[in-house]
């Protein structure tokens, strides 16, 4: 299975962000960060920080979301009805806004994925870069 | 920590997003930047390096351009701040609405009392309207009902500009005319039905043939008249739908059926429908038409007066080229017929004026009470309105801070109120609804317009609009306030206390005193029409109308054509009539009191000269029998009262009034004097005075009683009495079934028709006046409870707000009793002040009233005190409620709350 936190998955999302083509790249990243941010939030509720923490945290600092990215992000994934905000409070501690994968961005998640994988097996197979 | 928060705002301000929406992103952002500043700072960079990398990360991509492009669209259903954001008008106002319905519904029992005070004012202005509307305004069911109109005689010098016409005047108007397409004439004539089953007298009246045409009314069976059967001997008739209904069980087989109708037989052409009903003058109920057709010697007549007329204005032609050619053959005629027309004019009159012309005064003063009592409402509204704002404020401070706008504010508790007022209308048209149920019962039956009372698309109409305009007065005193109020000082406040700035209690003050001022003219006016309506019951009818059945019997003429028989007929009927228990005397009459406004005619008297012939008074005369006037209480003066004796052979006798005996015989004995019939001169046979009776109210119960003289209807050859009387010593009507049966035991088909207690009579003489009483007493006294609220609410609110100076005052050594002088001589000031505009206004307001008011002036001091101590008294318990919780304020208690 196709999972977003193996070294490989950053490798070849490296070899894109690469590329010379503007263009491509900021397509390119967009798709993936809407699934990256999807994946994230898909077994527990987490917050914008935490998220972007994961996301470099995982990628070894090879990924990285600055905040003027991540939340206009966190912002339309919310307005498509794929992920839910809500601010929580807990005790002597500042509410933060949690977001949390609707069924319909399960949905999406599950398409996004194979979305990914048949795009990414077909670069290998034509780039001859292998999977691990 | 550097203040990312307002790095962010900065940068978002060009975005102008709704704020509580960056108030979000702002609280999201900055938390983030905030933790990865620590982050970063931890990372043994510098102060200003770890601040340099946050900001450069906020700044990295194009936070502005992503933002846009999911923010833009607007999120639903938001607080409405009254952001100055540019939206059209209507998602404004739904938005208002939707926030106004949930701060409703939020104070359940504010919103109930409001709506519940609206819709009082509000209904009782939709049900007075839906009155106005049927009667007043609505078009009377005829075609081209306006271009109708009523032509009367006019003999104003004699007080009557009103004069029903004769036959022969008549007769030459129509003919020389040119400016009605038509004219008809028409005089009532009731008719006994007989030979199918009970005998049954019926109103109807005689019509010129083209009466049905002229005012455009279709026959529901058959047809109406054609012009060959307006001649003398012809028997047709026209029956009402009722009728038809009622007496030949809705068979469409009737048209050309034979009916007996007062001893002749008459071939039925048509059936009319129910509705239809004839411009009447005091008569609604015909049910039986036949063909005026004059005999010739009706038709020569000038003298008779009796006919009612409707003419229809030729199409473009004015009301006054009508008048002016009608005036212009009357004075023809005057010229050609001395004897009969010196001085008598015609005038023409649009019919909807001469049918609801005399109630609109009433009607109107009506609508104006109805609009006091909204206004006085409005005035309790906006008190609640402003006592709520008082709570509100912090709320409206706060959007204020927020950035909302001023205008914006205001529209939205414009809408508050208007949606308030507009749930009252909802209310108000089911009180009005049932209101108009009840009232119904006690309109006056000539009231009654063709067209029933209702609620209609009209009145509905109307109700929006009170309601809408109602809405914005209510709630301008509260928006306008809220809209002025000093910012900086509300949220310093916390919004404590706030909503007694002076501001807010000028206007809680003001709306007091307008409504003392209010409803004390509207009890002035109630006061006023309850005085008046005392004093007419209290009038002296003349007769005594305790214990008397009044009832109809009108003879055949066929059946009893000549005086004999009829003496034999009626003689029968009051030995019949004598032997029922409880009947203490019996008489035969002519004409009840309050029940018929004809038979009168000018007197020659010997000895003195005959006036010119415009200058003759007339006298009312009526055919009684024997034991008339001690049967109906009318005290005899002088002289004697008609025995048996008196008849056809016998010196020709005549009963006076006092009022005739005065104007004749001034200075004399009347007894004995002689009269005639018109003039010295006529060739009518003289009569002799034997006895003066006290003066009746004979036509109408509130003018002065006319002259009036009574003969025998045993010395009478074409004149028939037409009615029985009967003293009892019981209950009257619980007799009325075994007098209708010793009638009908002297003619098994002899009609007996409108048995009446005479009080009966007399309280329908009145029912008009008493109809604006009880309207106007019911509205007054709505208007009082109101303004009675209204100042217990006001002082209540104003007592609540004054409990940290009265503890300060009680801890300072206040004694109870100053604290209650205090609180009550301040209601007591905008009480006194109400009273003095309200006198101002209602010594003004009060004249409108003078036409409806009798034996009351518009200015009667004694109703003025008594309603304005009652008003002071009323107002002082109000007051003194609030004030006596003021005095039971725990000083401690009211210092520890500030």
């Amino acid at each position: 299975m196709f999972v977003i936190d193996t070294p490989c998955a950053a490798l070849t999302y490296m070899a894109i962000a690469h590329m010379s083509s503007r263009h491509l790249d900021r397509e390119l990243k967009k798709g993936s960060a809407e699934l990256l941010i999807l994946s994230l939030v898909e077994d527990r509720p987490r917050h914008g920080y935490e998220i972007g923490q994961l996301i470099e945290l995982r990628s070894d600092g090879a990924l990285k979301f600055n905040v003027a990215s991540l939340y206009p992000l966190l912002y339309r994934l919310e307005k498509r009805g794929w992920i839910r905000g809500r601010w929580v409070e807990k005790a002597g501690q500042r509410r933060r806004r949690f977001y949390k994968l609707t069924p319909a961005g399960t949905k999406v998640l599950a398409a996004q994925r194979d979305g990914w994988r048949e795009f990414v097996e077909a670069i290998s197979r034509i780039t001859g870069i292998q999977h691990a | 920590m550097p203040d990312f928060a307002e790095e962010i705002r900065q940068r978002l301000a060009g975005m102008r997003l709704p704020p509580v929406r960056e108030h979000e992103i702002v609280e999201e952002l900055s938390q983030h930047l905030e933790e990865q500043y620590e982050h970063t700072f931890r990372g043994a960079t510098t102060e200003e390096e770890a601040r340099e990398s946050v900001l450069h990360s906020l700044d990295q991509s194009n936070l502005i351009a992503e933002l846009t492009r999911v923010e833009r669209r607007a999120p639903a259903d938001q607080m409405p701040l009254g952001e100055p954001r540019r939206t059209t008008m209507f998602s404004d106002l739904a938005q208002d609405v939707r926030y106004g319905l949930r701060i409703l519904m939020k104070s359940p029992a504010f919103t109930i009392i409001a709506v519940l005070a609206l819709a009082l004012g509000i209904g009782a202005n939709s049900a007075i309207f839906s009155v106005v509307n049927a009667i007043l305004l609505r078009p009377l069911p005829f075609k081209n009902p306006d271009q109708l109109v009523v032509v009367w005689e006019s003999a104003a010098h004699l007080g009557f500009p009103k004069n029903t016409p004769s036959p022969a005047n008549f007769l030459d108007w129509r003919e020389q005319n040119t400016v009605f397409s038509g004219m008809s004439a028409m005089a009532t004539r009731s008719f006994n039905l007989s030979g199918m089953g009970e005998p049954e007298r019926l109103d109807g009246r005689r019509v010129s043939a083209n009466t049905f045409d002229l005012l455009g009314v279709q026959p529901l069976l058959g047809r109406t008249f054609v012009q060959e059967e307006d001649q003398p001997g012809t028997r047709v008739a026209l029956l009402n739908e009722m009728l038809w209904r009622r007496r030949f069980g809705s068979d469409p087989g009737v048209i050309g059926r034979a009916i007996m109708l007062s001893g002749e037989s008459y071939t039925i052409v048509g059936v009319l429908p129910a509705n239809v009903r004839l411009p009447a003058f005091g008569n609604w109920h015909d049910q039986v038409w036949v063909p005026i057709a004059f005999p010739p010697q009706e038709a020569a007549g000038r003298g008779n007066h009796f006919l009612q007329t409707v003419a229809r204005l030729k199409p473009g032609l004015t009301l006054n080229a009508a008048k002016a050619e009608m005036e212009t053959i009357a004075a023809r005629l005057a010229q050609q017929y001395p004897e009969y027309n010196t001085r008598i004019g015609a005038s023409v009159n649009p019919l909807h004026e001469e049918i609801v012309g005399n109630m609109k005064p009433a009607l109107l003063i009506l609508l104006g009470a109805v609009a006091f009592v909204l206004l006085i409402a409005c005035a309790n509204v906006a008190n609640l309105l402003l006592a709520r704002a008082a709570v509100r404020q912090k709320e409206i401070a706060l959007r204020l801070a927020l950035g909302a706008d001023r205008a914006r504010l205001t529209k939205q508790l414009l809408v508050e109120s208007v949606m308030l007022s507009l749930a009252g209308a909802v209310v108000g048209l089911g009180f009005a609804w049932a209101g108009l149920r009840v009232l119904t019962g006690f309109i006056p039956p000539d009231l009654a317009q063709a067209t029933a009372i209702n609620i209609d698309a009209k009145v509905l109409l109307f109700t929006l609009l009170v309601a809408l305009v109602t809405g914005v007065i209510f709630g301008l005193a509260p928006a306008s306030q809220a809209s002025h109020f000093n910012l900086n000082d509300t949220l310093k406040e916390g919004g404590r206390d706030s909503g007694a700035g002076s501001r807010g209690k000028r206007l809680r003050s003001g709306l007091v005193v307008a409504e003392v001022a209010i409803s004390f003219i509207l009890l002035i006016g109630a006061g006023l029409m309850i005085n008046s309506f005392m004093h007419l019951r209290n009038l002296d009818p003349g007769f005594r109308v305790d214990r008397l059945l009044g009832m109809n019997i009108d003879l055949s003429q066929v059946k009893y054509p000549d005086t004999p028989r009829r003496v034999a007929f009626f003689d029968e009927v009051v030995r019949h009539v004598q032997a029922i228990p409880g009947v203490q005397s019996v008489a035969i009459a002519g004409n009840l009191p309050f029940t018929y406004n004809g038979d009168s005619m000018p007197i020659g008297v010997e000895g003195l000269p005959d006036p010119p012939p415009d200058q003759r008074p007339d006298v009312i005369f009526r055919a009684i029998g024997p034991g008339y006037f001690s049967t109906m209480g009318i005290p005899l003066v002088r002289g004697r009262d008609f025995t048996e004796q008196d008849t056809a052979d016998t010196d020709l006798a005549v009963v006076v009034s006092e009022k005739t005996a005065r104007h004749y015989w001034p200075n004399s004995d009347p007894i004995g004097k002689r009269l005639k019939n018109v003039s010295t001169t006529s060739d009518a046979p003289w009569r002799t005075v034997i006895g003066v009776v006290k003066d009746v109210r004979q036509n109408d119960f509130v003018a002065e009683p006319k002259m009036q003289m009574y003969f025998s209807y045993r010395q009478l050859r074409s004149l028939m009495p037409n009615a029985l009387v009967v003293r009892t010593a019981v209950e009257p009507m619980s007799i009325a079934p075994a007098v209708r049966n010793a009638v009908w035991a002297v003619d098994k088909d002899q009609p007996v028709s409108n048995m009446n207690s005479m009080e009966q009579v007399v309280s329908r003489a009145v029912a008009r006046q008493r109809f604006s009483m009880l309207l106007l007493a019911i509205f007054a006294g709505v208007a009082l409870v109101l303004a009675a609220v209204g100042i217990y609410g006001v002082m209540s609110y104003s007592v609540a707000q004054q409990t940290r100076e009265i503890g300060i005052r009680m801890a300072l050594g206040a004694q109870r009793s100053d604290v209650l002088k205090m609180t009550v001589l301040q209601s007591l000031k905008l009480v006194g002040l109400g009273l003095v505009i309200g006198l101002g206004a209602a010594i003004v307001l009060t004249r409108v009233m003078a036409s409806l008011l009798f034996g009351v002036s518009a200015t009667d001091p004694l109703t003025f005190l008594t309603i304005s101590v009652v008003l002071l008294a009323v107002a002082l318990l109000a007051s003194y409620i609030p004030a006596l919780r003021a005095t039971r304020v725990d000083p401690m208690v009211a210092l520890r709350s500030s």
